[in-house]
């Protein structure tokens, strides 16, 4: 056991490192940087390529790389939380989101095969306690953290900024009363965040590799400990760090036989949750962080026009098969993605929620897709149950959206997702611990044969059927209620709506499309676990708010989600994951920011000449006067 | 008389600050009650109290003499208490007509969640009766097919209010509704308000900075000063009441037309 609580308490004091900067920069900014372990990771890249590829000595190259982590990387991620101004806590957690996905695609695209070790640079010798060998290395890094933590510590004791900045921490709004320039506080929250996200990354990669998604994921694990310290406390930070560090060290060793060999990597992210689901939310920062609905003001379609769209858009969807030739296969990938978009897009713009796990729930229709299609239960039935079956689990992410809300029902979804990836998807009621991908039998009946094309026609039936559902929903009282929960929950209640019950539905409601739709997308391709990643619910997320440039009508966005996903790549030839994930991320960030500013860009336009409309064409506004309101009323 | 809203000795505090302290205050049905004070006097906090959106530390709450001080704001809202805001709550993605149907409708699904997706040909009529009896008593019913998003801040607050009497409460506590508008839109919001509590009986307590429309429309006045009640009485009596004065305006004389700049 010894062992395992000193390795503990070493990667634990490097969780609890990056936990302080993530801590830091969240307080002092109020934006939850979701790409910090992204700039970890890097970091970690940078220093292997100076100092294995290049020869530099690796105390030059650390140095290096800590400078410019905190210099440069910070300077940058203050200017772009800065250039985000006060825009709805969405587009926040989409645009870091969108730079997770840009530095997690850019490394891979440039560091080819993306799983290496980084050779010991430390002293690999040191002593032994009761048999285990403590290497110098060990001491090292849990020491660097500790100096790390604790001259963090006596900085914001000790110097005037650093008093200036710990104000801020305790309670943002003095942010402006405290006399020290805010940029300049801002600025060196970020430094310091990112150099300590730098040192972190550069030294978790000697003990896990440099594996990028790992590495990229670190940030998660840092969340654990952040929310041991409330995301408020900066020492209960590092503490909490260790404290993950040492319970995932130990699981571990408790868990060793699968299909719970991977818990240990799920510890962080349990944690994550059940601190969230247990301390009562006043003690949890407030910052920027009530959820700004996006309200879609894009005017309802008259009955003509409508039927007009819908009549082309059907002509041209049947038409597809003959014109896509050998193209198919991503238009009806397409198809099960414009399902789980459109689950997505009733949670983000319909109700003012948000999901990071949307994949998880996918999964499971996918899953259970596979187990009852294999059972011999006929196809249509089986994708109804599939469907069913995902709803308990969407009623229990409710749980947590009924307490929270913004970037810690961003942050409780996104553990979710992690937890299942690792817990329940090697289980045998999911994907089991084999890595070979499970597959449906295509439904076979009269005119549909199986083939491609008979594939791409059914889903065509499926996903008409969800139109109607979702169109149906949206116009009904229940999507009335919905739009009028995502821009002022507090009004409903006054008008003595139960608006629980209503986030319960929604979830159950999302879940049900989203399991749907994995029971798709199991039927066309057989599928492994690789599609169902936690990573893909955030591009997921990302896609959709790129899509939310153009509009936000809940079909339209989910269409053109689905579209810019699957299809698109397609005709774009030498454009593999990678690519993707990098493009997805730098246009994300940039809609993000669009978004941001839109009534500046406006002006800017008009001034220019350009556009005429008072805004640009129905994208999403942000209901500001909901939020202050509730905000005033709750901390009055 | 306990028919309306009564408070007895409220006390709420934030973090340990005293914010109101000893409020008791009684709003029968059928009149309109004012609930007056300077800047942060603790008005709103009062009324988030009366309605469940803070909790008091001690004290009760009354709504038609029974007991709802440990009731959730829904509760209380289905018990027959609604309320408009300061900064108006309206859904700009929707019309008026939506905007003020959601108070009808949310009262008619009551707590019977399955009819949060739909009331049923019933319930969409008497949405619509409702809605359109709201809009008229409002005077507001050529604006039922405007986006609530263009509305001009006066006419936001009628939409609030249509909303709240679409929704039949019979107690309603409106949060500055004259903020915002000039002098023609608060005089007419004031005849609006006389002739709904005419008509439809309900009670209504009136938090307000515009003294010009307390005056006019209360019948009995509460003044709040520092968390306590520190005068109440008619409208004469209140601008007669040095205390009143003195809370306002220091040691100085008379009762401007206007205390408190709109916000």
């Amino acid at each position: 056991m010894l062992p395992f609580i000193i390795g503990g308490l070493v990667t634990g004091s490097l969780y609890g490192l990056s936990g302080l900067g993530l801590v830091l920069t969240y307080r002092t900014s109020g934006v939850f940087n979701f790409a910090h372990g992204a700039i970890a990771a890097a970091a970690a890249f940078f220093f292997y390529a100076l100092h294995d590829q290049h020869n530099v000595p690796w105390p030059i190259a650390g140095l290096v790389v800590i400078a410019v982590f905190s210099v440069g990387v910070g300077f940058v991620m203050e200017w772009l939380t800065r250039s985000l101004g006060d825009a709805p806590a969405a587009v926040v957690v989409v645009v870091t989101i969108g730079l997770f996905l840009l530095v997690d695609g850019a490394i891979s695209v440039s560091v080819h095969d993306v799983v290496r070790s980084l050779p010991p640079f430390l002293p690999q010798t040191g002593f032994t306690v009761s048999d285990y060998l403590i290497s110098w290395e060990d001491i090292i890094i849990a020491l660097t953290a500790l100096v790390g933590a604790a001259s963090l510590y006596v900085f914001l004791r000790v110097t005037r900024i650093g008093v200036a900045m710990r104000a801020v921490v305790d309670n943002a709004t003095l942010v402006r009363l405290t006399g020290e320039p805010p940029a300049r506080i801002r600025r060196t929250a970020w430094s310091i965040g990112c150099g300590f996200a730098a040192v972190s990354g550069i030294l978790l990669a000697r003990s896990q590799g440099l594996d990028v998604t790992q590495l990229t994921f670190l940030v998660v694990q840092a969340f654990g400990a952040c929310a041991i310290g409330r995301f408020s406390s900066l020492p209960m930070t590092y503490v909490g760090g260790l404290i993950v560090g040492v319970v995932a060290a130990l699981s571990q060793d408790w868990f060793s036989n699968p299909p719970f060999s991977q818990l240990s990597e799920a510890v962080p992210f349990l944690v994550l949750i059940v601190v969230l689901l247990a301390v009562p939310t006043r003690w949890l920062p407030r910052g920027n962080l009530a959820f700004r609905g996006l309200v879609s003001n894009a005017a309802e379609l008259s009955r003509r026009g409508g039927a007009v769209i819908v009549g082309g858009l059907a002509i041209i969807l049947v038409l597809v098969p003959q014109v896509a030739g050998s193209h198919l296969p991503e238009w009806i990938s397409a198809e099960s993605n414009f399902v789980i978009f459109g689950s997505l897009a009733l949670l983000i713009w319909t109700s003012g929620q948000i999901s990071l796990c949307q994949m998880s729930f996918a999964a499971l229709g996918a899953t259970t897709m596979a187990h009852m299609a294999g059972h011999g239960v006929p196809w249509p039935l089986a994708l109804l149950i599939a469907g069913l079956l995902t709803v308990p689990v969407g009623a229990l992410i409710a749980v947590p959206a009924i307490r929270l809300s913004g970037i810690y029902l961003a942050l409780v979804t996104l553990g979710f997702g992690i937890v299942m990836q690792f817990v329940f998807y090697p289980t045998f009621l999911m994907f089991g611990s084999g890595t070979s991908a499970l597959s449906v039998k295509r439904p076979t009946l009269g005119p549909f044969t199986g083939s491609d094309k008979s594939t791409y026609y059914v889903s065509l039936i499926v996903i008409a059927l969800v139109c109607v559902a979702l169109v149906a929903i949206h116009r009904s009282r229940f999507g009335r209620l919905l739009r009028a929960m995502s821009e002022s929950p507090m009004m409903l209640t006054t008008l003595g709506l139960d608006v629980n019950v209503t986030r319960l539905m929604v979830f159950c409601l999302s879940a049900f499309f989203a399991g749907i739709g994995g029971a798709l997308v199991i039927t066309q391709f057989p599928v492994g676990t690789t599609v169902f990643m936690p990573i893909q619910s955030l591009v997921l997320v990302a896609v959709l708010a790129i899509c939310a440039i153009v509009g936000t009508r809940l079909l339209l966005t989910a269409g053109l989600a689905a579209l810019l996903m699957s299809v698109l790549p397609g005709y774009v030839t030498s454009f593999n994951t990678d690519d993707q994930t990098l493009s997805f991320g730098i246009a994300a960030v940039v809609c993000g920011l669009v978004l941001a500013n839109q009534d500046r860009l406006t002006a800017w336009l008009r001034a220019q000449g350009i556009a005429k409309g008072d805004r640009l064409a129905h994208s999403p506004v942000s209901s500001r006067s909901a939020a202050d309101e509730f905000v005033s009323v709750v901390s009055r | 008389m306990s028919t309306g809203l009564q408070t007895t000795a409220l006390l709420v505090s934030y973090g340990g600050n005293v914010a109101v302290s000893e409020a008791t205050l009684h709003a029968p049905l059928g009149r309109i009650t004012g609930l007056i004070g300077p800047n942060g006097a603790g008005k709103t906090t009062t009324f988030n109290a009366c309605n469940g959106l803070v909790k008091p530390v001690s004290g009760r709450v009354l709504l038609d003499g029974r007991e709802v001080t440990g009731m959730g704001t829904a509760m209380r809202a289905r018990l027959g208490m609604g309320r408009t805001f300061q900064q108006v709550q309206v859904c700009s993605g929707m019309t008026v007509r939506a905007n003020v149907a959601l108070g009808a409708e949310v009262t008619l699904i009551g707590r019977n969640p399955l009819r949060q997706f739909t009331g049923g040909r019933e319930q969409r009529r008497q949405v619509a009766q409702r809605t359109q009896q709201a809009l008229e008593d409002c005077g507001i019913p050529h604006l039922a097919d405007t986006p609530a998003s263009i509305l001009s801040t006066g006419q936001r607050r009628l939409l609030e209010l249509a909303r709240v009497l679409a929704g039949g409460y019979s107690m309603l506590l409106l949060d500055e509704p004259s903020s915002g508008l000039d002098e023609e839109e608060t005089a007419r919001f004031g005849e609006i308000l006389t002739r709904v509590v005419d008509e439809r009986g309900v009670g209504i307590l009136l938090v307000e900075h515009d003294m010009t429309l307390v005056m006019a429309v209360c019948t009995y006045i509460y003044v709040l000063d520092f968390g306590s009640m520190i005068f109440e009485g008619t409208p004469a009596e209140t601008r007669s009441s040095p205390e009143v004065r003195a809370a306002y305006l220091g040691e100085d004389e008379g009762l401007p037309a206007k205390a408190g700049a709109p916000r």
